[in-house]
């Protein structure tokens, strides 16, 4: 499973249609997998194991959201 | 002695439009006033314009029916058309944030956390006192009905004691819902959620309150006999208001109290 997991990252070209959201506005798109990004993060490094399944998430938030959103909720989560 | 050969009633002129149009000028001219320059005296002396004109416009109207008998049957089918009328753009009214509650919460954006009820916001339990509420207001339209059944049926000290009960569970409704405002963990500046809350619940206590009056006007001219058993429309427009009022307050109830929490 890993081994596919691997596969599909490398080659990963942009972030590929999510049935969940099939609209033109894809906002909860860029929100749900930021958010699904950093909680995969804290819940596995919580158990202490590799944080590589979450890399999917990243790279999806990563295609579409603004930078400006990014920075805004980075900032946020810094100040609790 | 000219007779008019028809049944309907042609209005003696009357200052009261022109008084309530000029009422209606000074108010919004003396908002904008009272939010730039933060003097209420326009917006004062409009408000005072409008309450004269309400009280002098309807007590003609109660001249003019009750005590010289131009309410004749076509001339009372046109009232009730007319109130029906103004009630069917009342719903509109509340229509229109129904909408805009409806419009936030079933997409609540990131802003919000991306959930309903928003991030940070604490809820007021739907089944403490707003379910008393809605047991209020339902009694009150039980007690109405009560009223006008005693009305039609001759039954004088019964119509007065069940009116009064209606009143008395109209004002328990606003104070119930003042102490909720007053004790609420959120306020009208908390984000779409707040705003959507008090600016619906809000209108809607007015409307508890302009309903309640206009029962205590009833009130007052049914211990003055002025109601027939047949014949007392203003105590019918007044229980249509009633019941309006108590229907907003069950979508209310439903939608932003139970279903938004």
């Amino acid at each position: 499973m890993s081994g596919n997991f691997e596969e599909k990252i490398k080659n990963y070209r942009t972030a590929p249609f999510d049935a969940r959201f099939p609209n033109t506005n894809q906002t909860r798109n860029c929100y749900q997998n930021y958010l699904d990004y950093h909680r995969c993060k804290k819940v596995l490094s919580a158990k202490n194991q590799k944080t590589t399944p979450c890399e999917w998430y990243r790279r999806v938030y990563k295609s579409l959201c603004p930078i400006a959103w990014v920075q805004k909720w980075d900032e946020q989560r810094q100040s609790g | 002695m000219a007779h008019q050969a028809h049944a309907y009633h042609m209005v003696d002129p009357s200052p009261w439009p022109l008084t309530g149009a000029v009422a209606a000028l000074l108010m919004t001219s003396g908002l904008a006033i009272w939010m730039h320059f933060h003097t209420m005296t326009l917006m004062s002396l409009g408000l005072i314009l409008l309450l004269l004109t309400m009280y002098q416009w309807w007590r003609d109207i109660i001249r003019e029916g009750t005590f010289q008998g131009h309410h004749t049957p076509p001339v009372q089918k046109g009232l009730r058309y007319g109130m029906i009328l103004f009630i069917t753009s009342e719903v509109f009214f509340f229509l229109g944030f129904f909408w805009a509650f409806y419009h936030s919460s079933l997409a609540p954006t990131p802003e919000l956390g991306g959930c309903w009820p928003p991030t940070g916001i604490t809820t007021l339990n739907p089944f403490e006192v707003p379910l008393l509420n809605t047991a209020v207001l339902l009694a009150s339209g039980v007690t109405v009905t009560w009223a006008h059944h005693s009305i039609m049926e001759g039954q004088r000290k019964q119509a007065i004691q069940s009116l009064t009960l209606t009143i008395l569970l109209g004002f328990y409704f606003t104070a119930l819902q003042a102490m909720e405002y007053y004790e609420a963990p959120f306020t009208i500046a908390d984000g779409v959620y707040g705003s959507t809350f008090f600016v619906a619940t809000g209108f809607h206590g007015l409307h508890v309150i302009i309903g309640s009056t206009f029962l205590a006007v009833c009130l007052l001219r049914q211990a003055q006999y002025h109601f027939t058993s047949d014949h007392h429309f203003g105590f019918e427009a007044a229980a249509w208001y009633w019941h309006f009022v108590d229907v907003v307050w069950l979508f209310l109830y439903i939608s932003i109290y139970w279903w938004g929490s």
